[in-house]
């Protein structure tokens, strides 16, 4: 039986995935702020590694990571709506991609299963 | 000889352990994050020694033609000398061989090297005349083309390096340089790709180079340059521009002033914007100026569907 990641296409799938997923993000009035930074290139990166963990891909991040990694931004008002607005936007990059609703559903539990990490609580 | 050094300080490295793994043992602040070869956040820098393959996989062709890879995924076989983050390249000394204004507030500084100096056209060198007076120009010459360096210089009325410059250096004078860096290079465009130039200034100056080293590798696609000046006389070397417009059918020169009621008038950004819609998704960029007009720029094509690998950007910060 062969790993979510493998269905999807992998690594591939994960660079066709990112810049539709980042570009869907910036350009979301909700959530945008949250990922304006100068250095696109480092930002595009974390969504990389970030596509590849709720592909099933590997990635070695633990919670604690994800609670550091978001720390700041808890701090400056994140909250459920805004995972909501980001797993929303995860699935409509899947779809683009013609990516069947049983995976994306698969993809979109596993970004989900990190949402109390990210959020600090 | 230690598999691994981190510039001059050897690092013990066990034999199948990471780069990374490695540095961080040795108390080394390396930054990181998936630690599986994806996110990219671990890029070191071979100086000497040649990574494996697989550990450049997923990084752009100019960042492999300088010898970066993924620490977290790199178990080196053979020695590698790494460039520590932050620490300068090794210097050198360049006799001046030319200064003269381009515009009245733009200084081309020619420079030869006294040792070899390898570097791509586009990239950029620091220029040491102190230690506390140091600062980084783009190169517009080109290595296989030019037997100089040369620059572009802004001249700011406070800016102690211009000043320096213009007041205490005359042909004939010696001054440091140390890299160089930088990947806003031709590598990795493909031949028939629309390549589109947009720089603002003295950011002519990194294109001008790509330019020529575009044209010298033979690309085919159509090559449109936007400068953006801010007046007529600050459009420097328009006429080589319009010359080299003339002659190439593949090349486009756009000449942006911001007085809006000459011709040619318009900001850079948005013309650049408005006339390369089209071209968006397939087209390779090259963006040299501030901060405020690379980052514009970046984000506004990027938005539009253009690919992130395809954009490549140096920002010019100005320090007085």
């Amino acid at each position: 039986m062969s790993t979510l990641y493998e269905r999807l296409g992998g690594e591939k799938a994960v660079d066709a995935a990112v810049d539709i997923f980042y570009r869907r993000v910036l350009a979301d009035g909700r959530i945008a702020r949250f990922f304006d930074t100068v250095d696109m290139e480092r930002q595009a990166a974390k969504q990389k590694a970030f596509l590849t963990m709720v592909f099933g891909g590997p990635a070695n991040y633990t919670g604690k990571d994800m609670r550091e990694g978001h720390k700041h931004l808890v701090e400056k008002g994140l909250n459920d709506s805004h995972v909501d607005a980001v797993l929303e936007n995860l699935a409509t990059t899947l779809r683009q991609l013609n990516v069947g609703e049983a995976e994306v559903k698969e993809v979109v539990t596993l970004a989900n299963s990190v949402r109390d990490d990210v959020l600090n609580r | 000889m230690s598999l691994l050094s981190y510039g001059d300080r050897p690092v013990e490295i066990a034999e199948g352990e990471t780069v990374l793994s490695a540095l961080l043992r040795a108390g080394i602040k390396a930054p990181h994050g998936c630690r599986a070869g994806v996110c990219q956040g671990c890029v070191q820098r071979a100086l000497q020694g040649e990574p494996p393959a697989q550990a450049q996989e997923g990084l752009s062709d100019a960042q492999k033609a300088q010898g970066f890879f993924l620490a977290c995924i790199c178990a080196p076989k053979s020695p590698l000398i790494l460039a520590p983050i932050e620490s300068s390249s090794p210097r050198l000394d360049a006799i001046v061989r030319s200064m003269d204004l381009l515009a009245p507030d733009i200084m081309r500084l020619r420079i030869e090297p006294e040792a070899a100096f390898p570097y791509r056209a586009g990239q950029f060198l620091e220029l040491v005349a102190s230690e506390d007076l140091k600062r980084c120009y783009s190169l517009a010459s080109h290595p296989e083309e030019d037997p100089f360096l040369e620059m572009h210089i802004r001249l700011h009325p406070d800016g102690r390096m211009s000043r320096h410059l213009s007041q205490n250096l005359s042909p004939g004078d010696r001054i440091e340089i140390a890299g160089p860096e930088g990947n806003c290079f031709y590598e990795g465009v493909e031949p028939d790709q629309p390549l589109v130039l947009i720089g603002a200034g003295t950011g002519l100056a990194p294109l001008w180079g790509v330019l020529r080293d575009a044209l010298r590798r033979g690309h085919r696609g159509p090559i449109r340059l936007y400068h953006g000046a801010r007046d007529r006389e600050s459009a420097y070397h328009a006429e080589e521009m319009e010359v080299l417009a003339r002659a190439r059918e593949n090349f486009a020169y756009r000449p942006c002033v911001r007085d809006t009621a000459a011709a040619h008038g318009g900001d850079v950004a948005a013309t650049a914007l408005a006339d390369e819609q089209a071209s968006l998704a397939h087209a390779a960029f090259f963006l040299c100026g501030g901060e405020k007009l690379v980052a514009r720029l970046k984000r506004e094509l990027f938005l539009g569907g253009a690919k992130l690998k395809h954009i490549r950007a140096d920002v010019f910060t100005q320090a007085v």
